[in-house]
């Protein structure tokens, strides 16, 4: 087994071959984090890459999550099991409450769990008060926060103040996107940062976690 | 001159005294509707009607758009999270809306390829195509008569990831489902024209601010050769063909025009879809609508929906081919006076 076709398989979205790759490479003794972070990491990466490029569309990147997924899930309980192994960041995302829109959300999930992390999706039309109760039980130190319409992109607002009045959570890094949404936006509302694309999102995440 | 002169000489490439302005589909919400007609908002059974009339004569829009109508959607139960009540459209999917906001899906036609090979679209030779025949016998309005194809639409009834999916896992499947729903859509727009619409505008998102949704040669394999059938059929009838799509399409332009389309609509500053720009290069063989960004309308201010219109239609009037209206609908959250301000400079811009 090559670490190629590993990447292969995720690029190309071969969920059918993926769990056996995944599973032979194990069988063979081969350290889970590795084949994360050394074959499956750089196979979404790519994937990334080519969609920010229109190289890849939304089907493949789809496909690709998919077999991203199903290998993680393989691993899951192996990389559990590493006391070496690098815990992955927990990401919360979704879309704020008034707003029914997840089209843009769910390409951020998708490429956020094919980046390798962990990614909590409450889904659309969420409270500030959910995202601040599921970043207590994740231990969540990112959250994502997604709208659609002019009219919802204002309780983006309210979703940051309520993370910087509390007491546990005042620094976790608030990332925002969506049509309407501005750098300037961010700045005004007091958030972390802006993305104008789902990629964007990925390296904007990957910032948050290297800071 | 009437509005559906002022319509018909642009797409003539005919440029006119002043720019003909409108929405597609609804084009502005009660909300809005209210605001805007103050004590004139009629309470009567005939609100709707009215309403939308008084509405476009107040801000001088040139267009309506109007839909043939199915039957009224079916209660089939109460969704679980939200509390409000679920129903069925005439497709078979089953939707909500949650309190506040658009609505949603929450069960599709399929839930896999072998379902949908087996799906069969509705009858819709029964609906009612008389509001389309009202608005053209009452008003001056060009009537642009509202309906979709088989991509948006496809999704809508499917769910946006399964459907994405499923053009790789079941390519041959979804063929045959684009076949389906355009061929019920044709449908809808023969009987729109034979009730008297001016055009046909085929509402079919298929792509978001940074392209398409999915590979462009795909569309081209797949889907444009139906679409091309589509809009063939409807021109045989002697209408022209507007097409709405958000996004940026930039890709896809060249495969519009191949596809018959007339007039593309939005052209969302936001995908830098740019009017004057698309005029200057493909203005020949397409007109263009929209281009006044909702948001703007949202969040901007009075003199700022003022510069943008007047620099918009500066930069686009000249030979016709452009309809200056919003990149989508007028939302409930614009601000009517930045509604008022941008029909307003229209109504000033004289040539």
């Amino acid at each position: 087994m090559s670490s190629d076709s590993i990447q292969q398989a995720i690029i190309m979205g071969n969920v059918a071959s993926i769990s056996a790759d995944v599973n032979q490479l194990l069988s063979e003794g081969v350290n889970s984090q590795m084949i994360l972070d050394e074959q499956l990491l750089p196979g979404m990466a790519i994937v990334g890459e080519r969609f920010k490029h229109n190289e890849m569309f939304l089907p493949q990147v789809l496909m690709s999550a998919q077999a991203m997924q199903t290998a993680i899930d393989i691993l899951k309980p192996h990389l559990a099991g590493n006391s070496e192994a690098r815990k992955r960041q927990t990401v919360i995302i979704g879309t704020v409450k008034g707003d029914m829109h997840d089209i843009g959300k769910n390409l951020v999930r998708i490429m956020l769990i094919g980046a390798g992390y962990e990614v909590i999706d409450l889904g659309v039309n969420v409270p500030a008060q959910r995202f601040i109760d599921e970043c207590l039980q994740h231990q969540a130190a990112i959250v994502c926060l997604s709208a659609l319409l002019s009219s919802t992109m204002n309780n983006m607002q309210e979703v940051v103040q309520a993370f910087r009045n509390h007491p546990d959570l005042n620094d976790t890094k608030i990332l925002i996107g969506g049509a309407p949404v501005s750098r300037e936006f961010s700045q005004s509302i007091g958030a972390d940062g802006y993305a104008p694309t789902a990629p964007a999102a990925v390296e904007q995440v990957q910032h948050f976690c290297e800071q | 001159m009437t509005g559906r002169e002022r319509v018909l000489s642009a797409l003539k490439r005919i440029e006119t005294s002043r720019v003909p302005i409108g929405e597609i589909g609804g084009g502005y919400t009660d909300v809005i509707i209210q605001a805007v007609l103050g004590d004139k908002y009629d309470l009567g059974p005939d609100a709707s009607f009215l309403n939308h009339q008084r509405i476009r004569e107040i801000l001088g829009a040139d267009i309506v758009g109007a839909r043939v109508t199915g039957p009224p959607v079916e209660m089939v139960g109460i969704h679980e999270d939200w509390g409000t009540e679920t129903f069925r459209d005439y497709w078979g999917a089953t939707h909500t809306q949650p309190p506040d906001a658009t609505v949603q899906l929450v069960e599709p036609i399929a839930h896999s390829p072998e379902e949908l090979e087996s799906w069969r679209p509705p009858d819709v030779r029964d609906f009612d195509s008389s509001l389309v025949n009202r608005w053209k016998n009452t008003t001056d309005f060009f009537v642009l008569a509202t309906l979709n194809a088989g991509f948006d639409l496809g999704y809508e009834l499917l769910g946006f990831e399964r459907f994405m999916m499923w053009t790789i896992q079941a390519r041959h499947i979804m063929k045959q489902y684009y076949e389906k729903l355009i061929e019920t859509n044709l449908t809808l727009a023969l009987m729109s024209a034979e009730a008297g619409a001016d055009a046909i505008l085929i509402a079919d998102d298929l792509a978001f601010n940074t392209g398409t949704f999915v590979d462009p040669d795909y569309l081209r394999s797949d889907y444009f050769p139906i679409l091309k059938n589509m809009v063939a059929e409807i021109k045989r009838q002697g209408l022209p063909v507007f097409f709405h799509s958000d996004g940026d399409l930039k890709h896809v332009i060249p495969d519009l025009i191949d596809c018959g389309i007339d007039v593309l609509q939005s052209c969302d500053p936001n995908a830098n879809m740019d009017i004057p720009t698309l005029k200057g290069e493909y203005g020949r063989d397409l007109a263009f609508m929209g281009n006044i960004d909702v948001d703007l309308l949202a969040n901007g201010n009075v003199d700022e929906v003022k510069n943008t219109t007047r620099n918009l239609i500066h930069d686009a009037r000249s030979g016709g081919g452009f309809i200056l209206g919003t990149s989508n609908v007028v939302a409930s959250y614009c601000q009517p006076e930045n509604l008022k301000a941008m029909y307003a400079v229209a109504h000033k811009e004289l040539k």
